[in-house]
C-alpha cells in the first residue's frame, strides 16, 4: 500500500492542468505531453496495482503461517486451526521376560480454540494395558478401567460437561484409539499409558519390540454407507468386512507434512536381564548403550527419534550363558503366579522332505522397500529347498496367481524359472488375502510322496480383516503348517504372529534388507528341523487354568512359555515332549529357585482373556463378554470389551467456548510408499513470477518518472 | 542509481517473461499436441509430440460448457503438467476410474467454473467419446487426505487442480477436485464386464 499511494501523490496534482508559463511554447507543450504521459501512466500503473494487490495480499497472508503445519479445511473450504502437537516418550523397564512400559503421550494445542484430539496408535501385539494417567499442569487424574460402552459413555458426558478426560480403548490387541477432550488454547495435556509385553526370546537372543506408526491397512469388502458420524476419524469408510475400518485407518502423512517437532519420539530402555548381558544390537535405530553386567541403559543415539518406524532392541547373554529355563514367581494379592520358560534342546533328526508353498503379498503396501525385501525373502527361501523337495510361489494383491498350477520338483528348470519370476514381482493393488489363501490351501498336494507340507506367507499384515482370516486358516490349513514372514518397517505383527499360531507355525520379522539372510536363516532352520510334539507340563499340585492351556508345538529354537495361578513356590516342574521316531525329552525344574517377578497376575489374566477369545473362535460363536469383562475388571488389564477412561472433577471448559476435534495423523512407515494417491502438485509459479515481474516493473518505471520530475 | 535502476528492470522483465512464458508454453504446446494426438490415434500407438518427450497423449478432454477441449498427456510430474493435463498412471484398465490432474493456472483453471451436472467427454485412443456427469466438486487438504482410488465407483472421471484458483502460493496444501460419473452408468459397466 505504501508503494500504491507514492505512485497516487504525483497523480493528484496532475500538473498538465497548470495555467501556461512562460517558457518556449514547443518546450512547454512537450513537457506538457511528458507530464499527461506520466500521469496517464502512473494511473495504468495504479490500476494494475489494485488488480494485482489482492493477490498480492493474499500471498502474504498465507506467508505468514508456519510452513509444515497441518490445516483441517471444512466444508466451506476455510482455513482451520492447526493440528494439536504429538510427543511421545517410551520409558521401559525389561526385567527377566517382561517389559513394563510407561508409554507418555503430550498433546499441545497450539490453535486458539478448545481441542478435542483422537489418536490411533499401535501397540506391542502382546501387549497388556493396564493403566492410564491424565497429568494436567500440576494434576494427576487416575484412570479407571470399567466396560467399554460405560467408558465411552462417561467420557462424552464429561466431555460435554467441559471437563478434562482421556479414554484408551482396543480396536486389535495391537491397535488402540486414544481421546482426549478439552484441551484449552496454548495448553499441554499428557496422557500416560502403562502397558506390559513379553520379551521375545528365541536362538538365544531377547528382542523387544516397541511400533511407532502403522502401515495403512487395506480393507476388504464393499463400502457401507453409513449415517454421517459426528467426525469423521479415518480415511476408510467401514465395509462389509471391516465394520470398524473407520477407526483403524488413521490418516497417513509424510513427516514432513507434520508440525517440524511432532511425532518424535524419547525412548528410554532399562533392561535387568538377570544374567550378564554381552551385547544390545538394534537394527532399526542406532543405540547408545551403558552395560553393566546384567544392567543396561538403552537410548538411541540421535537423541528423539521420529516415529515412522518400529523400534527393535535385541540383547544377547554374554558367552554360552543362554538360559535354557526361567522361573519367576509373583504373589498378588495373596494368591501366588508362577511363569516358566523352557528351552527345548536341539533337536536332530533326519531331514525330512518338504512340500513349500511360498505365499507372497504384492498388494501396494508394500511398494518400495518391503517388495525388495520380500523378493530377497522368496529368493533366499529358494535357495534352501533341495532336490526331492516341491515347491509353488503364489504372489497375491487384488487377484491371486500362482506360478504353477501345482507343485512342481525343485530341480534347476523349475527354480530358474522362479527366480525370475520373483524378481520381476512388482507391488500394486489391493490386499485381498482371503483368495490367496484359499488358492494356496486349495493347491493339491503330494501328500503322498511323504512330503511335509508348509506354506511360507511373507506380508506386512495391512489388513483389517484378521480375524476372518484366522477362521480361514483354522479351518482350511488341514496338515499343512503356516509360518510367516513380516516384512517392512511397520508391519501388522498381530496378524503375523496369530496367523502363524493358528496356522501351528512360526513368525519371524525382517526388518532391513540387512537381515533378510540372518532371519530367514533361522526361520528356515525351524522349518527344516522335526518338531517337538504333544508338550506336556506338570506343575505340583493341582493348578487353575495354566497359560496358554495347552502348549503347541516347539520348534528349534523356540522356547515353552507358561505362566500359572495358585501354584505356590514349592516342588518340581516337569516338561516332557515327544520327539520325532518315538523319543521322548523330559526335564524338570526345582520350582524354590524362581527368581522374583513382576507383572506375573496380568500376564496371566491377558492370557486367559485370550483364551476365552480362542475358544470362541474355535466354537464359532461371540465370545464370552461377561467373562472377559469380570476377568478384565478384577485383573486391572485392558480387554477388548473394556477400556479406561480419566475424567477431571472440575470443569475446565467455560459454557460458550465451543470444542474442535481433530484426529492426529500417524507417519507413513519409512522406506514405503504412499499406499494411495498423493494430489500432484498442480500449480506454477507463472502468476506468481507475473505479480512479481509487474510490481519490480512499476516500481522501476515510478523511480524513473520521479527523477525524471526533479530533472525537469 | 541508473544502474541499479537498470538492474531491477532487467530482473522484473526476466521474471515478466517466465511468468508469461509458462501460460504461452501451456498454450503453444497443446497445438503440437493436437498433431501427436491425431498422429497417436491413426497408428493406433503412443505418439511422442517431439523427440525428447517423456509424455505422449492419451485422452483428448473437452468441456463444452467452457468450450475448452484439451489433450491429455501421461503422468502427473511437472514435465506433463506443463504441457497439458496430465493422467494418473494405474487409470488406464478397463472400468479402472480415470485420475486427472492439471494446473489451475493453465489448462484446469476452467475447473472453477464446472457444476455439478455439467458434462465432461473424453476420447480415448479408441476415438470413442465418453460421456461424464459431474456429480460433485470439493476441496481436500493435500497434507491430510490421499485419493483412495479404491473407493471410487467404476469408471469414475477424476480432475484434480490447485486450490484456491487466484492464489500465488504455488506449494499450497489445498486441492479441488472435481468428480464425474459415466453419463450412461449402467451401460459402459456392463460393457466393461463383458471385456
Amino acid at each position: 500500500m505504501m508503494l500504491l499511494s507514492l505512485l497516487a501523490n504525483p497523480v493528484v496534482r496532475p500538473e498538465c492542468h497548470h495555467p501556461s508559463l512562460k517558457p518556449l511554447l514547443s518546450t512547454r507543450a512537450r513537457r506538457n505531453m511528458i507530464r499527461c504521459a506520466e500521469g496517464i501512466s502512473l494511473w495504468l500503473a495504479m490500476v494494475l496495482m489494485l488488480f494485482v494487490h489482492p493477490l498480492y495480499a493474499e500471498a502474504r497472508a498465507m506467508e505468514s503461517e508456519q510452513p509444515g503445519q497441518l490445516y483441517l479445511v471444512d466444508r466451506k473450504s476455510a482455513w482451520q486451526e492447526p493440528a494439536l502437537v504429538l510427543d511421545s516418550r517410551f520409558d521401559v523397564q525389561v526385567t527377566g521376560l517382561l517389559a513394563q512400559t510407561h508409554l507418555t503421550r503430550t498433546f499441545r494445542n497450539t490453535s486458539d480454540v478448545w481441542q478435542e484430539g483422537l489418536f490411533v496408535f499401535p501397540l506391542p501385539e502382546q501387549a497388556s494395558v493396564y493403566g492410564l494417567t491424565m497429568t494436567v499442569g500440576e494434576r494427576r487424574i487416575v484412570g479407571q478401567l470399567q466396560p467399554r460402552a460405560q467408558a465411552r459413555q462417561n467420557y462424552e458426558k464429561a466431555k460435554q460437561a467441559g471437563q478434562k478426560a482421556a479414554t484408551v480403548e482396543q480396536n486389535r490387541p495391537n491397535l488402540f484409539t486414544s481421546r482426549i477432550a478439552n484441551i484449552a488454547p496454548g495448553e499441554e495435556v499428557t496422557v500416560e499409558v502403562q502397558y506390559q509385553q513379553p520379551v521375545n526370546y528365541r536362538h538365544g537372543e531377547f528382542e523387544l519390540r516397541l511400533p511407532t506408526t502403522l502401515t495403512p491397512r487395506y480393507m476388504p469388502g464393499a463400502p457401507v454407507s453409513t449415517p454421517a458420524s459426528a467426525w469423521q476419524s479415518g480415511w476408510s469408510l467401514p465395509t462389509t468386512q471391516v465394520a470398524d475400518a473407520d477407526e483403524i485407518s488413521p490418516f497417513t502423512v509424510l513427516p514432513d507434512d507434520v508440525n517440524a517437532g511432532s511425532h518424535r519420539a524419547t525412548i528410554a530402555l532399562e533392561i535387568e536381564a538377570g544374567l550378564p548381558v554381552d551385547e544390545v544390537t538394534s537394527p532399526s535405530h542406532p543405540l547408545q548403550v551403558e552395560l553393566e553386567g546384567s544392567r543396561a541403559k538403552v537410548a538411541p543415539e540421535h537423541g528423539p527419534i521420529l516415529m515412522d518406524r518400529d523400534v527393535i532392541v535385541r540383547w544377547r547373554p554374554a558367552g554360552s550363558q543362554a538360559p535354557t529355563a526361567a522361573l519367576f514367581h509373583q504373589q498378588w494379592r495373596g494368591e501366588d503366579f508362577l511363569m516358566a520358560m523352557v528351552m527345548p534342546p536341539a533337536i536332530t533328526g533326519q531331514v525330512l522332505r518338504r512340500e513349500l508353498l511360498f505365499v507372497i503379498d504384492t498388494s501396494g503396501s508394500m511398494a518400495g522397500e518391503s517388495i525388495r525385501q520380500a523378493r530377497s525373502a522368496l529368493l533366499r527361501g529358494l535357495d534352501t529347498l533341495r532336490p526331492g523337495d516341491r515347491f509353488n510361489v503364489i504372489q497375491f494383491n487384488s487377484q491371486a496367481h500362482a506360478l504353477y498350477p501345482q507343485p512342481v520338483p525343485a530341480n534347476g528348470h523349475y527354480l530358474a524359472r522362479a527366480r525370475d519370476y520373483v524378481q520381476d514381482l512388482d507391488a500394486d493393488g489391493g490386499t485381498e488375502m482371503a483368495g490367496a489363501l484359499s488358492l494356496a490351501m486349495g493347491m493339491e498336494s503330494s501328500e503322498s510322496a511323504g512330503h511335509v507340507q508348509q506354506m511360507v506367507f511373507m506380508t506386512d499384515g495391512a489388513v483389517g480383516n484378521e480375524s476372518a482370516l484366522f477362521d480361514q486358516i483354522r479351518t482350511g490349513l488341514g496338515n499343512r503348517r503356516l509360518f510367516t514372514v513380516a516384512i517392512g518397517s511397520a508391519p501388522n505383527m498381530h496378524f503375523l504372529r496369530e496367523a502363524a499360531r493358528w496356522g501351528r507355525g512360526q513368525y519371524t520379522a525382517v526388518h532391513s534388507a540387512a537381515e533378510v539372510d540372518k532371519a530367514l536363516g533361522k526361520l528356515f532352520a525351524a522349518m527344516e528341523a522335526p518338531v517337538m510334539t504333544d508338550v506336556e507340563v506338570q506343575w505340583p499340585g493341582t493348578v487353575a487354568q495354566p497359560v496358554p492351556a495347552k502348549p503347541g508345538d516347539l520348534f528349534h529354537g523356540q522356547p515353552l512359555v507358561q505362566v500359572v495361578r495358585g501354584a505356590p513356590a514349592e516342588g518340581e516342574l516337569t516338561v516332557s515332549g515327544r520327539l520325532p521316531g518315538g523319543r521322548s525329552w523330559r526335564t524338570s525344574l526345582d520350582l524354590a529357585r524362581a527368581a522374583p517377578g513382576k507383572g506375573l497376575d496380568r500376564q496371566w489374566a491377558r492370557g486367559r482373556i485370550d483364551a476365552v477369545m480362542d475358544s470362541a473362535r474355535l466354537a464359532g460363536t461371540e465370545p464370552d463378554e461377561a467373562a472377559i469383562v469380570e476377568l478384565s475388571l478384577s485383573h486391572g488389564v485392558m480387554s477388548p470389551f473394556t477400556s479406561f477412561v480419566a475424567i477431571e472433577e472440575r470443569v475446565s471448559r467455560p459454557e460458550g467456548e465451543s470444542l474442535n476435534q481433530e484426529a492426529v495423523p500417524t507417519l507413513l512407515p519409512v522406506g514405503s510408499q504412499p499406499g494411495m494417491l498423493r494430489y500432484p502438485q498442480t500449480a506454477t509459479f507463472g502468476p506468481l513470477l507475473t505479480a512479481l515481474g509487474l510490481v519490480g516493473l512499476m516500481f522501476s518505471l515510478a523511480i524513473v518518472m520521479l527523477s525524471r520530475r526533479q530533472t525537469l | 542509481m541508473n544502474r541499479a535502476l537498470l538492474l531491477l528492470v532487467g530482473c522484473s522483465a526476466t521474471l515478466l517473461v517466465f511468468g508469461l512464458w509458462i501460460p504461452f508454453k501451456a498454450l503453444v504446446a497443446q497445438e503440437m499436441l493436437e498433431l501427436a494426438w491425431a498422429e497417436s490415434q491413426a497408428r493406433q500407438s503412443e505418439a511422442r509430440p517431439w523427440p525428447w518427450a517423456d509424455t505422449w497423449p492419451v485422452a483428448k478432454l473437452d468441456i463444452p460448457a467452457q468450450g475448452v477441449s484439451m489433450i491429455v498427456l501421461e503422468g502427473v510430474h511437472g514435465e506433463s503438467l506443463a504441457f497439458g493435463p496430465g493422467r494418473v498412471p494405474g487409470s488406464e484398465g478397463p472400468g479402472a476410474p480415470v485420475v486427472l490432474a492439471g494446473h489451475r493456472d493453465t489448462h484446469f483453471r476452467h475447473l472453477q467454473h464446472l457444476e455439478p451436472g455439467d458434462a465432461v467427454r473424453l476420447q480415448g485412443m479408441d476415438r470413442q467419446w465418453r460421456r461424464y456427469q459431474v456429480t460433485a466438486t470439493r476441496v481436500v487438504d493435500s497434507s491430510r487426505e490421499s485419493l483412495d482410488t479404491r473407493s471410487l465407483a467404476q469408471g469414475t472421471l477424476v480432475m484434480i487442480t490447485c486450490y484456491p484458483f487466484d492464489s500465488l502460493d504455488a506449494s499450497g496444501p489445498l486441492r479441488f477436485v472435481v468428480e464425474a460419473k459415466p453419463a450412461y452408468g449402467m451401460e459402459q459397466i456392463d460393457t466393461v464386464a463383458a471385456l
